[in-house]
Order: C-alpha cells, then sequence, then structure tokens
C-alpha cells in the first residue's frame, strides 16, 4: 500500500499529496503533518488530490484547517485534482467555488 | 432481489472500513457499476472504488453515520456493537442502524453556513449535513437500541439499465 500522504518541501513550493482514503481513521495523522506546515509558514502549499478515492468530514476539517492555516499566514494555497467521491463531497459542502475545484 | 445482508461489527473505528465495504458492494448491487478491471496489475484491489453517484451517495452518508455512532454513541470507547441490515432492491437501498451507546440529538445539529467564504469554512459539524444531504431520506429513533435509516432511491432513468 503506499503511503497516505506526503510532503513534498522545493525552495519556492510545499506540496501535499493525499492518497487513499482520507477518513476519521486517517485523518488525525494528517492533522499532524498538516500542522507542521503550517508551522514553516510556507508562501505556497499545493494540495494534489487526484489519488485521493474517499474522503469523509473528518478529512475534510482537515484539509480546512491547511487551508485557512496557510491563508491565516498570508500564503497561498490550491487544492487541485480532486473526482468521483471526494469531489461530489466538496461540491455538496459548497467548498468546491472557495478551493477553486 | 430482496435479500437482506446482516452485518454486527464492534462498536469502534478500527472496525469501519468493514463496514463501509460491505455498504459498498451493496450500493453496487443496486447501482450496476462495474469495479475497475481487476485484472490490472497497477489497480490496487484493496483501493475504494467509488465513481457512481449512487454508491457516492451511500456510501458517503454511510460513513458519516458510522463515525457519528463510535464518537457519539460510544464515545470513542466501544462497549457495544453496530448492528448493519442492508436491503437493496433493483432501484433503492434502505441501510439500518442501531447502536445501544448514548442517543445523539439530531435537533441540535446546526446548520452550515449559507453563504460559505474563506471565514466561513466549518471545521466541524459537517458529518450529519452530509450524510442527509447525500439520501433521500434519513431518519433516527433514540433508544435502546438507537436507530438511523437511510435509504435512497436510484434515479428514474437509470433503473434497469443494462440489467436483468
Amino acid at each position: 500500500m503506499p503511503e497516505p500522504f506526503n510532503v513534498q518541501h522545493t525552495s519556492n513550493e510545499t506540496k501535499l499529496t493525499v492518497r487513499g482514503s482520507l477518513d476519521i481513521n486517517s485523518a488525525p495523522d494528517l492533522a499532524d503533518a498538516i500542522d507542521k506546515i503550517v508551522a514553516t509558514r510556507p508562501p505556497k502549499v499545493i494540495v494534489d488530490l487526484s489519488s485521493l478515492d474517499l474522503i469523509d468530514s473528518s478529512g475534510v476539517a482537515a484539509l480546512v484547517k491547511l487551508y485557512k492555516g496557510v491563508r491565516a499566514n498570508g500564503g497561498a494555497i490550491t487544492i487541485a485534482g480532486a473526482r468521483d467521491q471526494p469531489l461530489a463531497i466538496f461540491r455538496l459542502l459548497r467548498m468546491d467555488k472557495v478551493f477553486n475545484l | 432481489m430482496v435479500a437482506t445482508i446482516r452485518l454486527s461489527v464492534p462498536g469502534t473505528l478500527r472496525y469501519r472500513p468493514i463496514a463501509v465495504r460491505a455498504v459498498a458492494e451493496a450500493a453496487r448491487l443496486v447501482s450496476g457499476s462495474t469495479p475497475r478491471d481487476p485484472r490490472n496489475p497497477s489497480i490496487d484491489p484493496l483501493a475504494h472504488d467509488i465513481r457512481h453517484p449512487f454508491d457516492t451517495a451511500v456510501v458517503s452518508a454511510f460513513m458519516e453515520i458510522f463515525n457519528n455512532i463510535a464518537i457519539h454513541a460510544y464515545q470513542r470507547k466501544g462497549g457495544g456493537s453496530i448492528e448493519i441490515e442492508i436491503t437493496p432492491t433493483k432501484d433503492a437501498i434502505v441501510i439500518e442502524v442501531k447502536d445501544d451507546g448514548r442517543p445523539f440529538d439530531l435537533d441540535n445539529v446546526v446548520d452550515l453556513p449559507a453563504e460559505l467564504d474563506e471565514e466561513s469554512l466549518p471545521e466541524g459539524g459537517m458529518g450529519i449535513h452530509i450524510a442527509k444531504t447525500m439520501l433521500d431520506e434519513m431518519t433516527y429513533e433514540p433508544g435502546p437500541p438507537n436507530m438511523w435509516r437511510l435509504s435512497k432511491r436510484l434515479p428514474a432513468p437509470q433503473v434497469a439499465v443494462g440489467r436483468s
């Protein structure tokens, strides 16, 4: 099984890739990683959801926390690649417009 | 096709993936959605394959209700079971979920903000909203046992397409 998420830092951006299922069982680990990302006050964050199959409200909450944390520090954040069930959830919650999905 | 599937799991999040898989496959019986080619070695057989809108609605709602029971009814401590009864028919699914934990106050769930912007993005309270919106009908009766009843119909144009 691939790692459920990974974080890559380059000189000008931080990329978070999330895979598989982001749910109440996996979100706490991601939340720790998110706290670390936010603490570095990154100027630009890319969240790649193209390998994400399934999300629940806990997973959405983790991504919202990242979004708010990065924006609060004046950083830019792009959430990209959401498809299938995760995209349906963002649309239902009307977050697709805020996230520009 | 009216055959009821019954599954009993301990009321903790550890058993959530088993229950979600069972519900996903039962939804597929109704929607007729096909899984990705299982012979393709690049596809992880354990990957979730929820693409059909009907499967999406049923699985999304069920996941939230399971979370709710494990967290609120059983307070993340378990100590009881979650009884799941799934009845797929040719154009609908009904899922009854029972627990013996604390009753949930459904009336106290706060609505999500009507207008969503960066400031008002919610970080919680979304689960019941997701379940309710995804389903055609969701009822809850406090117990014991507490019982959630989730139902979803296949949209009319898709009924019986490509199915015998």
